[in-house]
């Protein structure tokens, strides 16, 4: 089964203003890509587009050899000839017809007979857990229960590729887990490549294969999930992945407090560096016994927030603000001085991009 | 890991590609054409008969060539002399104005006093029969409104006309004629059948005041008069105001009331003046009538439209906290109850037993001269236009079967229209086809009905074209109508579709559905509801149309009203009774019925 690739797409709604500029990105057989953004980046314009149900402005929609949309070349393929598969936020599940004839709606306009169609909505009932609800309506159905449906009315037709719109924002937690492992072992078994969108980034990093982050109808990166969250590639990834965010303490000229004993660091490590900003990740920050080789200062907390598993800590450093993330119990007070110390680092240049990452363990990248 | 540059934003490609890309995108999605099939309508049908009429205004027709001095067809202001400045100008023009002028000040006052006063009685007090007295006091408005002044002529009429004299009359009692004919009987009989309308807008904003709203005002200190003067009637204001304008736009438009009680003694309003410079083949001077009323009834709208957009800066009325504490009216319960049925009995009992009697009595209202002949007999000696019972003969027949199929089709295409319009706005792959789309379906809106029609014959009258003349036709009736109903149904489909969202049609063409398909399978059975609804209350509100039609139906095309005005005009009272009574019976079973079905409220149609 063949790739997705999107070559220099950029979706424009008139007065100049883009909701995708120039896109490149290449999805790759059976992987299960996610399109990770805040709202307004351009993820769900993009998946649109993919889907056919949105026309770019320019540039080149394919998949494998087939062109499904090039404005350069006018060519265009209509959504209902694409074979793609596209699970709705809100479902779209069509209230007057049962499920089984929601999931048998696509076969049925492919004019596959009928024996043939009931065994194959039954199968991919059955894939999601609700062939108990065949003749129940939509407006019958639980949340969850929809969005199984929604899926499964796609899954039917046997897509090569399926797309999904923020699938799991309309369920409650507890349903949100569970389908998480769902789609994940859908994707295994159905062997599609699946193409998601969220502004979740536990979703995209707990299910994706490959994540591209999208801002501003830009492309930031695309990466592994766990290469993503190593690695950003620059200031905006590094500060939209992870929770609590990574903290970035600019370095100006002259830099003073926070920023100025990290620079110190930073040369002393590595002469010539000179890094705009300087990230730490909550959970680098640590406040256990710091070793020798680490940068380490004194810290004032000014809050202690548990969570059960893990202790976040509002921390004043210098001039500085910081939150740490610790996985064992904190004793503190508000008011104590504590030390605290890290041995990752981030650095970024001048226009924001990663230039290196500094860890004891793993010198450079 | 790959680092990427800042996309810059691309150089687009070419005109000529994207336009070719385009075609081949709108060639899959037939909604853009569909967008233009339904402009041209519209254009055609609501937008060329405006222009028709006002540029016949200033057109010299044939035949007054000698009194102009100017070819016909030559740009002119011979008209708009004639109608505003010449002898007769205050016979065509000014004193039309000035009675319609009164006859619509005087029905809003009435409609606002016993409609408004109604609506607090039946929404914020205990009186007793509340539900029923909610529902009875609408009946009204389910008749034909010119019921109330065929009932009053069966009451009032002096010999002045002609015909078959009034009860009355009768009895030995001498009516005047400014008690028989005019202004006063008709302001009191539009009034019967507006104040329901007022009772409805205003009705519903009461209920809908947020009891929080009240309750803070008396918590901060407030006597119960100063919150009903600083916060009940101010919020009261819009909801008042859109009563008042409409209600002055419809007296504005109507025909029938002030053309059976206002022409016997020669009392014109600017509707019936318009009929008869129609009739008398003025077509210039009918065009200037059509083009006033036409002005008059946009500004009517536009007012109330900014009225409502200054209002609702403060409208807080919410859903939530509905009205459920009702003041005590303590011993005025009963007194209440007794002008609230007062009302019911002037308004509906009155007329209809008055129309009923009138037609089971020889003499009026005399029960000793019982007979079915206007109903039942083969030959009523006398009458020479129409010489049997009305249940005999083919009249009623076949106007009931034109009433029904001309009405029924018109009913269908407006749905149709006003769904499809909703799809195309909605779909909205091309804002401006949707603005205009949803404009000009709204468009007949602001224009009181008989000017419509006027404007209809200036355009269609004549052969244009290719298209001939289709004054006379069926169709043209059939065209007409659908096109004044459609504010309602492309305002009801707008909303149904908004509803709908286009997620389940996207489902479906992913699904691999072709346009076709999807209009099949999913859009049209999902909107069956909707579609039904759009269907049966502009056919309710047709079968009771006069004012529309009158000038355009023949001998041919005879409908219902049309028929029994007919009657009117050759004075057999009880046969133009019994066939009213009949259009007052399906509208209000139709009505009824409706409502039960679809659990509807009448509001949501009142347009029509």
């Amino acid at each position: 089964m063949p790739n997705i690739t999107l070559s220099g797409v950029a979706k424009s709604y008139g007065g100049g203003d883009y909701a995708v500029k120039n896109l490149d990105l290449t999805v790759p057989d059976g992987a299960f890509m996610c399109l990770l953004g805040p709202s307004g980046c351009g993820k769900t314009t993009t998946l649109r587009m993919i889907a056919g149900l949105e026309q770019p402005s320019a540039g080149t929609i394919a998949v494998g050899d087939r062109i499904l949309d090039s404005v350069e070349r006018g060519l265009y393929v209509p959504p209902e000839k694409r074979d793609m598969g596209l699970v709705f936020q809100n479902y779209a599940l069509w209230p007057h017809l049962s499920v089984r004839e929601n999931v048998e709606f696509g076969l049925r306009m492919r004019k596959v007979p009928a024996p043939e169609r009931r065994a194959r909505a039954a199968a991919a009932l059955k894939m999601v857990h609700v062939d108990a609800a065949m003749e129940r309506y939509p407006s019958q159905l639980s949340g969850g229960q929809q969005q199984r449906v929604a899926l499964a009315r796609m899954l039917a037709i046997n897509p090569t590729v399926l797309l999904l719109d923020e699938p799991l924002s309309n369920l409650d937690a507890r349903l949100r887990l569970e389908m998480r492992a769902e789609l994940k072992r859908i994707h295994d078994e159905s062997g599609a490549t699946i193409v998601f969108v969220t502004h979740d980034q536990l979703e995209a990093l707990t299910m994706a294969t490959d994540i591209a982050v999208m801002n501003e109808g830009e492309l930031q990166q695309l990466a592994a999930p766990m290469e993503l969250y190593a690695r950003p590639a620059n200031r905006f990834v590094a500060e939209f992945v992870g929770s609590p965010p990574m903290a970035i303490v600019d370095v100006g000229a002259a830099p003073t407090g926070l920023a100025g004993s990290l620079l110190r660091f930073v040369e002393s490590r590595a002469a010539g560096c000179a890094p705009a900003g300087i990230g730490i990740r909550p959970e680098a920050l640590r406040l256990d016994p710091p070793p020798d080789a680490a940068w380490s200062e004194e810290a004032l907390v000014e809050a202690v927030l548990p969570a059960g598993s893990s202790w976040t800590v509002r921390l004043r450093i210098l001039d500085a603000e910081l939150y740490a993330l610790s996985y064992t119990p904190v004793e503190a007070e508000p008011g104590d001085t504590l030390t605290c110390w890290t041995d990752q680092m981030h650095l970024f240049g001048e226009g924001g991009d990663r230039i290196s990452s500094w860890d004891r363990t793993k010198v450079g990248a | 890991m790959a680092l990427l540059t800042k996309a810059e934003t691309p150089p687009p490609p070419p005109r000529r590609r994207r336009l070719v890309y385009r075609l081949r995108v709108l060639r899959h999605d037939p909604t853009a054409a569909l967008g233009l099939i339904l402009v041209a309508l519209l254009a055609y049908l609501v937008v060329a008969p405006l222009v028709a009429v006002v540029s016949d205004a200033f057109r010299l027709q044939y035949g007054d060539q000698v009194h102009a001095g100017q070819q016909p067809g030559e740009w002119t202001g011979y008209y708009l002399w004639r109608v505003f400045r010449s002898q007769i100008s205050g016979l065509l023009f000014w004193e039309p104005l000035l009675n319609t002028l009164v006859v619509a000040v005087g029905t809003v006052v009435f409609a606002v006093v016993v409609g408004g006063g109604m609506a607090w009685l039946v929404t914020r007090t205990n009186v007793p029969g509340r539900k029923w007295l909610a529902g009875a006091l609408v009946v009204p408005y389910m008749l034909p409104s010119w019921t109330f002044s065929l009932a009053w002529l069966s009451l009032f009429k002096n010999e002045r006309a002609g015909g078959q004299v009034g009860f009355l009359q009768a009895m030995g009692i001498r009516t005047p004629d400014s008690l028989a004919y005019g202004a006063v009987p008709i302001i009191i009989t539009l009034g019967l059948h507006y104040y329901p309308f007022v009772l409805l807008l205003v009705g519903n904003a009461l209920r809908r005041i947020d009891a929080q709203l009240e309750d803070s005002a008396r918590i901060l200190g407030a006597p119960q008069r100063t919150v009903i003067r600083r916060i009940v009637a101010p919020l009261m204001l819009p909801a008042l105001s859109s009563a008042v304008l409409l209600v002055i736009g419809r007296v504005l438009g109507t025909f029938g009331t002030p053309y059976v009680l206002g022409l016997p003694a020669d009392f014109r309003v600017l509707s019936t003046g318009l009929y008869q410079s129609i009739r008398d083949r003025s077509t210039g001077v009918a065009s200037v009538l059509a083009t006033v009323i036409v002005i008059i009834g946009i500004l009517i709208v536009f007012t109330d439209s900014r009225l409502m957009r200054e209002h609702r800066r403060f409208v807080t009325v919410g859903g939530k906290g509905a009205m459920d504490r009702l003041g005590d009216l303590r011993r005025w319960r009963w007194p209440a109850f007794a002008l609230g049925l007062l009302v019911f009995v002037l308004s509906v009992l009155v007329p209809v037993l008055t129309l009923l009697l009138s037609t089971v009595t020889r003499t009026p209202l005399d029960l000793s001269t019982f007979t079915l002949d206007f109903w039942l007999a083969e030959r009523l000696p006398g009458a020479v236009g129409f010489p049997h019972g009305v249940f005999r003969g083919s009249e009623l027949w076949t106007a009931a079967w034109n009433s029904l199929r001309i009405v029924g089709l018109a009913s269908l295409i407006c749905a149709l229209c006003g769904l499809l319009i909703g799809y195309v706005v909605v779909r909205g792959s091309a804002p401006r086809i949707a603005g205009f789309l949803r404009q000009v379906s709204f468009l007949p809106y602001l224009i009181p009905g008989i000017a419509f029609a006027a404007a209809s014959l200036s355009l269609f009258a004549v052969a244009r074209g290719p298209v001939p003349a289709l004054y006379g036709t069926t169709f043209l009736l059939i065209l007409v109508m659908a096109v004044t109903h459609l504010p309602y149904s492309s305002r009801s489909g707008i909303a149904a579709m908004m509803q709908l969202g286009r997620e389940p049609e996207e489902a479906a063409q992913i699904a691999g559905a072709s346009w076709w398909q999807r209009m099949r399978r999913i859009i049209f059975p999902i909107q069956k509801g909707a579609l039904v609804t759009g269907i049966v209350l502009p056919f309710i509100s047709g079968l009771k149309e006069l004012s529309i039609v009158i000038m355009l139906t023949t001998t041919g095309t005879e409908l219902l009203t049309t028929l029994s005005i007919g009657l009117v005009d050759y004075g057999y009272t009880q046969l133009a009774n019994a066939v009213v009574l009949v259009i007052a019976l399906v509208s209000f079973t139709m009505t009824y019925l409706t409502q039960r079905l679809t659990k509807s409220s009448l509001a949501s149609g009142l347009g029509g």
